[in-house]
């Protein structure tokens, strides 16, 4: 029973959603602000079952842990923000998380997306016994990545062999890696809408199996 | 205003009805077009194939409602290839509505009037077992079904909480999280989201830190997967695959050349791929929702690619690239 209904609630939304392609309606608006409600809600209940209950309010109820008190204060002083006049506090749990958060993250996000990459680009062009689609893919690789750098070097004039030719390749690899992107966008939303056809045929209407 | 130009400023809403029929005809006269899998998606079938009772692996369901049609198939593929061979899996959200997008997926698998799917067995029903000492899951196993326990028709066999899955669910600051399991999964997970204790149970047991994990598959549709990379995969070598939305595809390419990522699935075309590879292994018999929406897609991506030839035919018949203004129907 809660189940069909439920089908039947997410077949009407997923029809008003896509009125909007027709033109815009109450319908659609209905439903879009519906989607931002009911998720805010089931994030928040989500949050305070998973998080706030079991490893703030219990521990802190029972006398377990009473340094959470220190997370719990900086959290409520986000609260703040609705009070103008001490609007300001707010602004310490903000500073505290920016700045654990860019502590923890740069030495990470350094190994990662920059020294990993820039390793995995200084690679041999050439390795004897290779097959020929790895060389020419290292080939690619090495003098793409470089071409496309040269394209957003600019402090000088993009003129002569190196900076002239370079950046003109630079744009063409440039442009061949959106063509790519492009052709998987259009894979992304196609997959999108036969995931909702899907399910309107299937589990609504029952017409395929 | 000329053929031309009409054709150029033709109402999109037509567009968008070709668009449709070409979606919806097709699920009705099933064409069955090849899917022939990609090294990337091979690779992560493979390592999830080589696994068994003795490893685990992570499922993050690192996305939302809105890319569901093209991760959550991913999901699926993956959690029954991972059942099949009995592999442990911790099953993870990055947000809140993917931990009730897991919750859908796994309660589609284990539902057993469906055939092919998994028995599932809570943890607090073979209590009276764990009581008497856990020594196995194949004595588990036995126990059970030497209890009276028998497996439904069609099922293909049981799945015990806390021995071949664990739901831990959604945690917020998941990059904190991960730095945390490095250390101590029970740290960040002291209960799984029915609140039975993590602690406690076998899965846990064997595999205490993210090093002891053998693969963690992340289903994402934004760059949330990056966080198993920095956090998982930099600190304690951790080895991650991907599921992407296939816009993001083309992002993460380079990090599979780079060597810090097993193998990805792009799109609803790489949950395909994988469903094929399960199938063609006997893990499943039949090839589920993607796979389904193959033959869609290949025909969309057909109009889609004529629409593109005839609206350049037209931009160039036209002279339009001759500096024309092009009288666009306001």
């Amino acid at each position: 029973m809660y189940e069909t209904i439920g089908i039947w609630v997410a077949a009407l939304f997923t029809l008003a959603i896509y009125s909007f392609l027709y033109k815009e309606n109450p319908l659609y608006r209905l439903a879009e602000h519906l989607v931002v409600g009911t998720s805010l809600g089931y994030s928040m209940v989500i949050s305070w079952q998973r998080m706030i209950y079991p490893r703030l309010v219990l521990p802190l109820s029972r006398g377990e842990d009473w340094l959470l008190i220190i997370p719990a204060v900086l959290g409520l002083m986000y609260v703040t923000r609705f009070f103008p006049k001490i609007a300001w506090m707010s602004r310490y749990p903000i500073a505290f998380l920016l700045g654990t958060g860019m502590g923890v993250a740069f030495p990470y996000d350094m190994q990662a997306l920059v020294l990993r990459q820039t390793q995995a680009t200084l690679i041999p062009i050439y390795t004897p016994g290779a097959p020929w689609h790895e060389i020419l893919g290292s080939i690619v690789i090495v003098f793409g990545t470089l071409a496309a750098l040269i394209y957003f070097f600019f402090s000088k004039p993009h003129k002569g062999l190196f900076f002239g030719t370079g950046s003109k390749v630079g744009i063409w690899i440039i442009m061949i890696g959106f063509g790519a992107t492009f052709g998987f966008t259009v894979m992304g939303r196609i997959s999108l809408l036969i995931g909702r056809v899907q399910f309107l045929l299937s589990d609504w209407l029952h017409l395929i199996h | 205003m000329n053929f031309w130009e009409k054709m150029l400023n033709i109402d999109r809403r037509w567009i968008y009805l070709a668009i449709a029929i070409i979606v919806i005809v097709p699920f009705f006269a099933r064409m069955g077009l090849p899917v022939v899998p990609t090294r990337e998606v091979e690779s992560i079938y493979n390592l999830v194939d080589s696994l068994g009772p003795e490893d685990a692996i992570f499922v993050g369901w690192d996305f939302d409602p809105g890319t569901e049609a093209e991760n959550q198939p991913m999901g699926v593929a993956v959690l029954r290839h991972a059942f099949s061979r009995h592999v442990p899996v911790f099953i993870t959200a990055y947000y809140p509505l993917g931990q009730a997008l897991a919750q859908q997926a796994v309660g589609g698998i284990f539902d057993t009037r469906v055939p092919g799917n998994y028995a599932f067995v809570p943890w607090t029903e073979w209590e009276s077992m764990r009581a008497a000492g856990f020594a196995g899951r194949d004595s588990l196993e036995t126990a059970w079904t030497a209890a009276g326990h028998a497996l439904p028709e069609g099922a293909r066999g049981w799945v015990f909480e806390g021995v071949d899955y664990a739901f831990l669910g959604y945690q917020p600051s998941f990059y904190l999280v991960i730095l945390g399991m490095g250390t101590s999964i029970a740290s960040q997970y002291p209960t799984d989201t029915n609140g039975n204790p993590v602690p406690e149970m076998p899965i846990l047991q064997a595999h205490k830190t993210l090093r002891d994990v053998d693969l963690a598959v992340t289903l994402a549709g934004s760059t949330t997967c990056m966080t198993w990379v920095i956090y998982g995969t930099s600190r304690v070598g951790l080895r991650v695959a991907f599921g992407v939305t296939a816009v993001m595809a083309t992002d993460y390419f380079p990090y599979i050349q780079s060597g810090q990522i097993v193998g990805m699935m792009g799109g609803l075309r790489g949950a395909a791929e994988y469903e094929v590879l399960e199938t063609q292994g006997g893990y499943t018999d039949v090839t589920g929702k993607a796979y389904r929406g193959m033959d869609v897609q290949s025909l969309a991506h057909i109009a889609i690619i004529l629409m593109v030839v005839l609206g350049n035919i037209a931009f160039f018949a036209g002279g339009f690239n001759k500096k024309t203004a092009l009288k666009a129907r306001r």
